[in-house]
């Protein structure tokens, strides 16, 4: 069993603009990885929907990651489109700073976006392509926002890309444009990338209890209404590690508070809403929250009753990769779920903490991926289920183990508090699904006494 | 679960509700968005000739891409050897990927490494994260063989495989006899299907040179004198078991190289393994005595094909992936040919069959105009299919046509077989193209059907026509590539997918009086 870290806080974490050393846990050769920076930097700004997403590298990078996201929009949909340059061997002898222009040329004059996001990848990175350069000097002729985002695959993990996707905002895009009508009291919501529809379930929520949702960086969001996201009047950076960084600076910078929350379980969105409601110091906006808050606990708990009865006792074993391993371990407390196992392997220290703050003390910490460590966990912790990213997911079918998918490839949204409804649901479904009995059980020819039905 | 009485949506009906609704529109304030003309012209200028011009003009950008990079191909090729591990030299994304994207497609789980390349390794050279990443993954996956491609990263900063892996023995971090195959897999040349040549290659010929022996083609030792067989990037499972099932009625002794359905298809007994079936490493050396060799595709495995002819001397017999009646029955006359054995009477019963199958639904399937994507080979054979049944095919596109470089060996070949149909005539073939023109061309010139990836569903919808999901990757629907498309079975059970969207779509859109019980 791996020991819980128990050191101080450094201040400069893997969340922080300007880190002194390299904080961001890294991968070990010779381990099945998760994804780099390029892809962190990606998941944060490809949920900005009208906006166009160019990869300027060769085809890998592109080529497998177009469209494999399950960040949903409620309008435009150009962040589908997979831009690539696709640089070829004489590209990279001669450079592709030509066929970058020209890519961006073509995707504005063809697709007039609000604003065009440029990747780098490791490759361009290499071979020392100038692209702030390029950006800049496409972004004065054609009169559109055109970011670089430097943040090739080896420079680390994917936290690491997720922050500099923040710093990439903040540098370029945050505070270069104003509301066109007064907001008052609203709130940006950091990290939350709808998911699901996640974002939306949320926004309803916070509508209902009088709070404006000012700037969503980046679920569902137009590339607008984030250039004005400096006048919220509070952060709220949601599971997210990685952008606190960008939070601290907002605050510094535009003097705007943030806090760190989460809409995993009842608690949890009770919490954040009230810390929203309380920031913005408005008494009666509290007021709302506490009404609303009350009304949708105790529905809630009538809801949940007949899953409670089911899940009660139920254990699991938690492997999201670190970053919101916490929030989803309230929620299921809440569902009567017990976390007997819980990966560790992409947590900061922070996250451990908070992990650690939130489970008993026989909570086995899965500090390393590779599929046989956590099949492992789940049989001697004898877990009912296993919740991890769709990576892990046939690993758990080979092993006959109820599964539900918690990453980024989910397809049912689990925030506020209908979400924690529809995880009670979820998981109910599938520890209950016959197929587990089925697939238990031998072929008769094979069993060695008879069985009754 | 009658406890159930809470009605929870899903995402397309839970959008519908008011209150998401009224969200969205009041979300249009940030969009700026163009009026319902603007939108309308739009639409139409994508449909012009004029625009279609403008889009096949385009060098720079490529939009929706229909090919994944060389290292995908590589890690599949390597997960058809026995407990073989892939290992991807290079910075950490590009393994994620390709595990997932398989994942994705095969719905079983996909073990690869990486050496989790960083800045130091940008600057200093790979060989630390190659030696500690070997010594870490041998520990840890417990192969019997390594198999390590590299990235973009790694071949630009100019790493040496050979030397690395050697430096590695040295150093003790791996056994001195333990096997590492490696091959050079640039991700700026080339796609996944040259990615399974160079590592299926690699593969062979350092198993072949390590083991000593010397190729005796034909002497048959160990293998029984007969054939080997290669079916190449192939992303259906069930193509392996029809493959068997031919050779079997044959009664021929073979050799599989690079057999990776094993690992993805793989029982649910309870306990994951690493490892599943592959092609035994110890019948690769002998796999040189062989008779011959066949592949199945002809462009994919072009360095693999010319290596066994070239050092082992044996006898190759190339084609493209075989569906379609004539497609298989090339096939049989060529096993037939390499073996000396006449076709057997079963299949040619099974051929009878699928005749009487096509005639059967010809008349829903003559003069629909169809639009293909995919990989070379692959294309070959559903061109053939299509003309067999006199389907039209009019748009191709193979993003990966060139099959190396410049060659255009694969559409000159496919402009003659559409040529030598008059159903073939209205057809172009647009390599290096990607799913952006395809939209186009399906917008200016509409069809019937489109044929193709997962990825083709978005220019599919946007031209409102039927996609059937035929090649790789298909990740939205599932247990597609269980059935196979080679061989007579294939072919009817690409029929039936064909047949059975038309009549389906008959259905959706009657009006009324064709809504009919016989069909
Ligand atoms: S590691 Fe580098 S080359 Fe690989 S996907 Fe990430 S950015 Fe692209």
């Amino acid at each position: 069993m791996e020991p819980i870290r128990k050191d101080e806080i450094d201040a400069q974490e893997c969340g922080s603009v300007t880190p002194k050393s390299k904080p961001c846990p890294r991968p070990k050769p010779g381990e099945a990885a998760g994804g780099c920076s390029f892809d962190g930097a990606q998941i944060t700004l490809l949920p900005i929907m009208d906006a166009a997403h160019l990869v300027h590298g060769p085809i890998a990078c592109a080529g497998n990651s177009w469209e494999s996201r399950g960040t949903l929009t409620s309008g435009p949909s150009l962040s589908q489109y997979g831009f690539a340059t696709d640089m070829n061997d004489t590209d990279i002898i001669f450079g592709g700073e030509k066929k970058l222009r020209d890519s961006i040329n073509y995707i504005a004059e063809r697709f007039a976006p609000p604003a065009i996001f440029v990747y780098a990848t490791c490759v361009t990175a290499l071979i020392g392509e100038d692209m702030d350069a390029v950006c800049k000097e496409a972004a004065e002729r054609l009169a559109i926002p055109v970011i670089p985002v430097n943040s090739p695959g080896f420079v680390g993990s994917k936290n690491l890309g997720n922050r500099l996707a923040g710093e990439a905002l903040l540098q370029y895009v945050i505070g270069t444009g104003e509301p066109e009508r007064e907001i008052s009291l609203g709130v940006n919501l950091i990290g939350e990338y709808n998911i699901a529809g996640e974002m939306w379930d949320i926004e309803k929520l916070m509508n209902s209890a009088g709070i404006t949702l000012m700037s969503r960086i980046t679920g569902d969001a137009r590339y607008k209404e984030i250039t004005w996201a400096h006048r919220a009047k509070v952060n709220m950076v949601v599971c997210s590690r990685a952008l606190l960084g960008l939070a601290k600076e907002m605050e510094s910078r535009y003097k705007i508070p943030y806090f760190e929350g989460s809409f995993y379980g009842a608690k949890e969105t009770t919490y954040s809403l009230r810390q929203m409601a309380f920031l913005m110091n408005d008494r009666e906006m509290e007021r709302r929250v506490d009404r609303l808050t009350e009304r949708e606990e105790s529905r809630l708990i009538q809801d949940l009753r007949p899953y409670r009865k089911l899940l009660k006792g139920k254990k699991a074993v938690l492997y999201t990769g670190g970053v919101k391993s916490w929030s989803i371990i309230s929620a299921l407390k809440e569902l009567g779920v017990q976390v007997v196992g819980v990966g560790t392997n992409k947590s900061t220290e922070d996250d451990v903490r908070r992990i650690a703050d939130r489970v008993g003390d026989d909570t086995e910490y899965i500090p390393e991926g590779g599929a046989s460590r956590i099949i492992k966990t789940v049989r001697e912790r004898k877990a009912d289920i296993m919740i991890a990213g769709g990576r892990n997911m046939y690993v758990a079918m080979k092993e006959q183990i109820p599964f539900i998918d918690i990453n980024q490839e989910r397809h049912k949204a689990y925030a506020g508090y209908e979400g924690l409804l529809r995880l009670a649901k979820e998981l109910t479904y599938s520890l209950a699904n016959p197929i587990w009995k089925l697939a238990a059980s031998p072929a008769p020819w094979d069993k060695e006494d008879s069985y009754d039905h | 679960m009658s406890k159930d009485n809470l009605d929870i949506k899903d995402n397309n009906n839970l959008f519908k509700e008011e209150r998401y609704v009224q969200q969205r529109e009041n979300k249009k304030q940030f969009e700026a968005p163009c009026s319902e003309q603007e939108t309308a012209e739009a639409l139409a200028y994508s449909k012009s000739a004029e625009y279609m011009e403008k889009n096949f003009d385009r060098k720079s950008v490529v939009i929706n891409p229909h090919k994944a990079c060389q290292p995908l191909g590589s890690v599949m090729a390597a997960l058809g050897f026995e407990k073989t591990l892939p290992f991807v030299h290079g910075s950490q994304g590009c393994n994620a990927y390709f595990r997932s994207h398989l994942s994705r497609h095969f719905k079983e789980p996909t073990p690869s490494v990486s050496s989790s390349m960083t800045e130091d390794a940008a600057v200093f050279g790979g060989m630390t994260n190659m030696i500690d990443g070997l010594e870490n993954s041998i520990a840890l996956y417990k192969p019997e063989m390594v198999a390590v491609c590299t990235t973009c990263m790694a071949e630009v900063i100019g790493d040496d495989l050979n030397s690395f892996i050697g430096n590695a023995r040295i150093k003790g971090a791996i056994a001195e006899d333990f096997p590492v195959a490696f091959c050079n897999t640039p991700s700026f040349v080339g796609s996944h299907i040259t990615g399974y040549d160079a590592m299926l290659k690699g593969i062979l010929s350092y198993l072949y040179t390590r083991s000593g022996i010397q190729a005796t083609p034909g002497s048959g030792e160990g293998t029984g004198e007969k054939l080997n067989v290669m079916l190449g990037f192939e992303p259906y499972t069930g193509n392996f078991a029809e493959m068997r099932k031919i050779l079997n009625a044959f009664d021929t002794e073979y050799t599989i190289l690079g057999d990776h359905s094993g690992n993805y298809d793989s029982p649910a007994t309870g306990e994951y393994e690493y490892y599943y079936g592959g092609t035994k490493l110890e019948d690769v050396p002998l796999a040189a005595n062989a008779l011959g060799t066949l592949s199945l595709q002809k462009y994919t495995l072009k360095k693999t094909q010319e290596y066994i002819s070239g050092t082992w001397k044996q006898e190759i017999s190339a084609l493209s992936t075989p569906l379609g009646i004539k497609g298989t029955d090339k096939l049989l006359e060529t096993i037939s040919e390499m073996t000396g054995l006449p076709i057997p009477a079963s299949l040619t019963e099974e051929r009878g069959r699928v005749v009487d199958a096509l005639m059967d639904s010809h008349p829903y399937l003559h003069g629909k105009r169809v639009a293909l994507v995919g990989d070379p080979d692959l294309l070959i054979g559903l061109i053939g299919l299509c003309l067999e049944i006199g389907m039209e095919p009019v748009h191709i596109v193979c993003s990966n046509g060139e099959v190396d470089f410049n060659d255009q060996k694969f559409k000159i070949e496919a402009e003659a077989l559409l040529a030598s149909s008059p159903y073939g005539s209205e057809a172009t073939v647009h390599i290096g193209k990607d799913l952006w023109h395809m939209r186009s061309l399906l917008l200016t010139d509409p069809v019937d059907l489109a044929i193709g990836s997962s990825h083709l569903k978005f220019a599919a919808k946007d031209a409102d026509v039927p996609l059937i999901r035929v090649g790789f990757p298909i990740f939205d629907r599932h247990h597609m590539h269980r059935y196979p498309i080679i061989g007579y079975q294939g072919t009817l059970n690409l029929l039936s997918l064909i047949v059975n969207t038309v009549l389906q779509q008959l259905d959706d859109n009657n009006s009324g009086f064709n809504f009919e019980l016989v069909r």
